[in-house]
């Protein structure tokens, strides 16, 4: 309880900082972005300011999802063929630990208190929780067959896990770690994301070519977001990552070979623009003032900087091979 | 027993080529799925190329360039600086330059991709003719060694004839793996030279 008071104190007195110094410095904040990249075996580290690479962490086999822990002090990295969650501490850039996942760990989500981590493994079937303060594996949740995307609601009382076969997302209750509700979507769901308001989860399915949106109380679709991009076929517009604007009202969704990524305005579900980036994009993570979205484009090893205002790719970073996942430091 | 363990392999091998992922594309040997041509809607967001067509051949300077840029052996920073120069000295038209550029550099790697393509397919086929025929002398071998009175020199000559053969068939299965890779390689270099060549239209 008062670890719990004590790092609730510790993220009040960094916002407070952070928005202080917004106001007295206004330009360029400094972040700091991880990039897994799954061939190369190695996390890239980017520095926002001059958008350059400051270090290459060699890691285990085939990183791909990567995430900050919640207090800014560690990023997690799923090395699906080591079958384990490495852990780099972000302020000696190395990896100092392991977390207990199950067979080929893709990707996890954490609660919105950084408390308890589910990670998605591909090969068993399963869904693993763990406790992200004792690093202890808390038990395991069956799901659909070759679990996906994965998210948790703002309210930390629901996964959402999107399953490749059986083409669904699965709400699971987090209290009870039971599946409450199956949503049927379009084929080889990949990715889910709430809206920030708790309103809307959105699906994004690679070969169906959509993303769903989901009605997260009613577990219905409501609504399709479709693509068309003249001159490309409809195989090649693959939807896979998706970011959210915290007004809720823009969204990106990462098309993969289409090398764009599509601008949709939230309340209309109508694409307004797309930006070519680069090739075979996939995941993105937003600067946390929100100036910048950095997107992974797999197939041109490159990382593209989208200037969220303008709405216009503003540069391009090379990275290891085949770039798979993006974090952002808090 | 040697000579028999290598054609083992060599089956194996064959069998592992023949087994094509994309049935509309039996001769295909990659791992890497086949897509026949890069769209240009994959890599250019920019004003419409309808107008140039064939037209970046008349121009010597484009041409040239082109030739340039589109040989592997230019390292990919090296041809981008060199997109940028060009770029930058035709002020006045740069954007109908940068139109014939990227035109020229999109047909050009294209056909650059076929022809790999084409060679990949070729030797897949070659492939499968050659572990039939390995197959055929390993059933023949068998036979010979299995005879009596046994011809030593004959077993002996068709036993080096195996070895021989599975050996080119295993250097020729390594090199398609290697070559496997040169599409993706000419995709990523016209993407790279296409976006170049948008950001200096801005």
């Amino acid at each position: 309880m008062q670890a719990e008071v004590r790092t609730q104190m510790l993220r009040m007195w960094r916002v407070g900082l952070l928005s202080g110094l917004a106001l007295a410095a206004a330009p360029a904040h400094a972040f700091i972005a991880y990039v897994s990249n799954e061939k190369s075996n190695t996390v890239t580290v980017i520095d926002t300011e001059s958008w350059t690479v400051t270090k290459t962490i060699k890691v285990g086999q085939r990183p791909r999802g990567i995430d900050f822990t919640r207090d800014g002090k560690f990023v997690m990295v799923a090395v699906g063929d080591d079958d384990t969650i490495q852990v780099i501490d972000a302020k000696t850039q190395a990896v100092v630990d392991s977390l207990p996942s199950g067979p080929d760990p893709e990707l996890f989500a954490q609660d919105a208190a950084g408390k308890i981590l589910y990670v998605a493994n591909e090969n068993d079937n399963t869904v693993t929780v763990i406790d992200l303060e004792k690093r202890a594996r808390l038990g395991d949740i069956q799901v659909g067959v070759e679990p996906e995307g994965m998210t948790i609601s703002p309210d930390g009382k629901t996964l959402i896990n999107t399953s490749e076969t059986t083409n669904m997302a699965h709400f699971i209750d987090t209290a009870s770690r039971q599946i409450v509700a199956n949503v049927l979507v379009d084929a080889r769901p990949r990715f889910a994301e709430f809206k920030h308001d708790a309103s809307e989860v959105w699906v994004s399915s690679e070969i169906g070519g959509t993303v769903s949106v989901i009605d997260p109380k009613k577990h219905e679709v409501i609504g399709k977001v479709t693509f068309e991009i003249p001159g490309l076929r409809k195989e090649a517009i693959q939807p896979v990552g998706i970011g959210m604007t915290k007004d809720d009202k823009t969204a990106f969704v990462a098309l993969g070979p289409a090398n764009r990524i599509a601008v949709v305005d939230v309340a209309s579900r109508k694409v307004t623009k797309y930006l070519l980036v680069g090739q075979r994009v996939w995941h993105m993570a937003f600067t946390p003032d929100e100036k910048y979205l950095l997107t992974t484009n797999g197939v041109s090893n490159d990382v593209s900087v989208i200037d969220v205002a303008a709405q216009k790719v503003i540069k391009t970073i090379q990275v290891g091979e085949l770039p798979w996942g993006i974090t952002i430091a808090p | 027993m040697k000579v028999l363990a290598m054609a083992v392999v060599a089956l194996a091998l064959s069998g592992t080529a023949a087994r094509a992922a994309d049935p509309r594309y039996p001769d295909w040997p990659c791992t890497q799925a086949k897509v026949p041509e890069i769209s240009l809607a994959a890599v250019w967001a920019g004003p419409t190329l309808d107008d140039v067509q064939n037209t970046w051949k008349d121009d010597a300077k484009v041409s040239a360039l082109v030739a340039k840029l589109s040989a592997r052996k230019t390292p990919l920073d090296e041809a981008e600086k060199s997109v940028k120069e060009f770029l930058a000295a035709s002020a006045t038209d740069k954007t109908a330059k940068a139109k014939l550029l990227f035109a020229g550099l999109f047909d050009t790697l294209n056909a650059q991709r076929s022809q790999v393509m084409a060679g990949l397919e070729r030797v897949s086929r070659k492939q499968r003719e050659a572990a039939d025929k390995i197959r055929e002398e390993t059933i023949a071998l068998h036979a010979l060694q299995g005879a009596t009175p046994r011809d030593e020199a004959k077993v002996e000559a068709l036993g080096n004839e195996l070895i021989w053969k599975t050996r080119i068939f295993e250097d020729r299965h390594k090199v398609v793996r290697f070559v496997c890779e040169v599409p993706t390689t000419i995709d990523q270099r016209l993407f790279a030279l296409g976006r170049v060549i948008q950001q200096e239209m801005e």
